[in-house]
C-alpha cells in the first residue's frame, strides 16, 4: 500500500451518524408495528360471529338432511311391510281354493 | 451454532449505524438523503431480523442493502432530473475541515466524479477495509469486474488528485508570496 492508498483510508473513514438518527429509527419502527386497537378486536369478534354462524347453518342442514333421509327410510319399510302382509294374505287364499278344488 | 446467537436490534443499530450512514452519505453526497437510506436499511433488517444468522452475517447483510439502497435512489434522483453530486461540494465537503491534509479532506469531493460501480467499489475497500472477493460478494458482481472497477476508480481518483495537489501547491506559494509581498 503507497502513501496515496494510506490517504484514501485516512480520507474515507467513517463518518458518526447524526445524532437523531437512532431516535427516529426507533418511533418509526414503533410505528410500524401491528396494534391491536378496539377495529381490530371488532373485525376479530364479527370474523369469530360469522364463522360460528356458517358453521351452525352447516350443521343444521346435516341435521334436517339426516331426518328426511330417515323419514323416508321408514316409508320404504312400512310399505315393504304392508306389501308383504297383502302377499301372505294372498298366498293363503290361494292355497286354501286349492285345497277346497281337490277334495 | 449458528443460531446460538440472538439479534438484538437496538445493539445492531448502536453498532452498525454509522457504517450505513457513512456507505449511503458517500454514495449519493447526500445528508439527508443518507440519513433516510440508513433508516430504510434498518427498517429492513428489523423485517428481516429473523434470516439473521450471526453478527458477521448482520454486517455483510447491512454493507449489501444499504448499497442497493444508495444506487437505488441515485438511479430514482437521477429519473427526476437531480444530480446528487452537483451539490455535493456544499453539503458532504462541508465537514471535511477536519481532514488532516489537504488531500484527504478532497479525495471525498473528487470520489463524486467517478462512475457509481467505481465508486461503490473504492467505498467498500478504502472505508470499510473489504478484499476484492468481499466486495464482489457484497456487490453481487462478478471479482474481475470488481478489480477492474478498483484499479481503474484507483488510477482515475489518483490521477486526479495530483493534479489537484499541484493546484494546491501553486496556490499557496502564490498565498506565500503574496503575504511576502505585502
Amino acid at each position: 500500500m503507497d502513501e496515496f492508498e494510506r490517504e484514501m483510508r485516512q480520507a474515507f473513514e467513517r463518518r458518526p451518524a447524526p445524532p437523531g438518527l437512532k431516535r427516529k429509527l426507533m418511533e418509526k419502527r414503533r410505528a410500524k408495528q401491528p396494534q391491536f386497537s378496539f377495529f381490530t378486536w371488532q373485525r376479530l369478534a364479527a370474523s369469530l360471529v360469522l364463522t360460528a354462524i356458517l358453521a351452525g347453518g352447516f350443521q343444521w342442514r346435516n341435521v334436517q338432511e339426516r331426518r328426511k333421509e330417515e323419514a323416508a327410510r321408514e316409508q320404504v319399510m312400512t310399505a315393504l311391510r304392508i306389501t308383504n302382509h297383502a302377499l301372505n294374505h294372498m298366498n293363503a287364499r290361494l292355497a286354501a281354493r286349492r285345497r277346497d278344488e281337490q277334495d | 451454532m449458528a443460531h446460538d446467537w440472538q439479534a438484538d436490534f437496538e445493539q445492531l443499530v448502536d453498532q452498525h449505524q454509522s457504517m450505513v450512514f457513512s456507505l449511503a452519505l458517500r454514495m449519493t453526497g447526500d445528508r439527508g438523503l443518507a440519513e433516510e437510506i440508513a433508516q430504510d436499511v434498518f427498517l429492513e433488517l428489523d423485517r428481516n431480523l429473523g434470516r439473521i444468522e450471526n453478527a458477521n452475517h448482520a454486517c455483510f447483510w447491512l454493507r449489501r442493502v444499504a448499497m442497493n439502497r444508495s444506487t437505488d435512489a441515485i438511479r430514482r434522483r437521477r429519473v427526476r432530473g437531480i444530480d446528487l453530486w452537483v451539490e455535493m461540494e456544499d453539503v458532504h465537503g462541508a465537514p471535511t475541515e477536519d481532514r488532516a491534509t489537504p488531500l484527504g479532506a478532497r479525495l471525498e469531493q473528487l470520489l463524486a466524479t467517478l462512475s457509481e460501480p467505481q465508486r461503490a467499489a473504492l467505498i467498500l475497500r478504502y472505508q470499510e477495509d473489504l478484499t476484492p472477493e468481499e466486495i464482489a460478494d457484497t456487490l453481487e458482481a462478478p471479482l474481475a469486474t470488481v478489480k477492474s472497477h478498483l484499479q481503474r476508480g484507483l488510477k482515475l481518483l489518483r490521477a486526479k488528485a495530483q493534479s489537484h495537489l499541484k493546484e494546491y501547491v501553486r496556490g499557496n506559494k502564490f498565498a506565500e508570496g503574496s503575504l511576502s509581498d505585502g
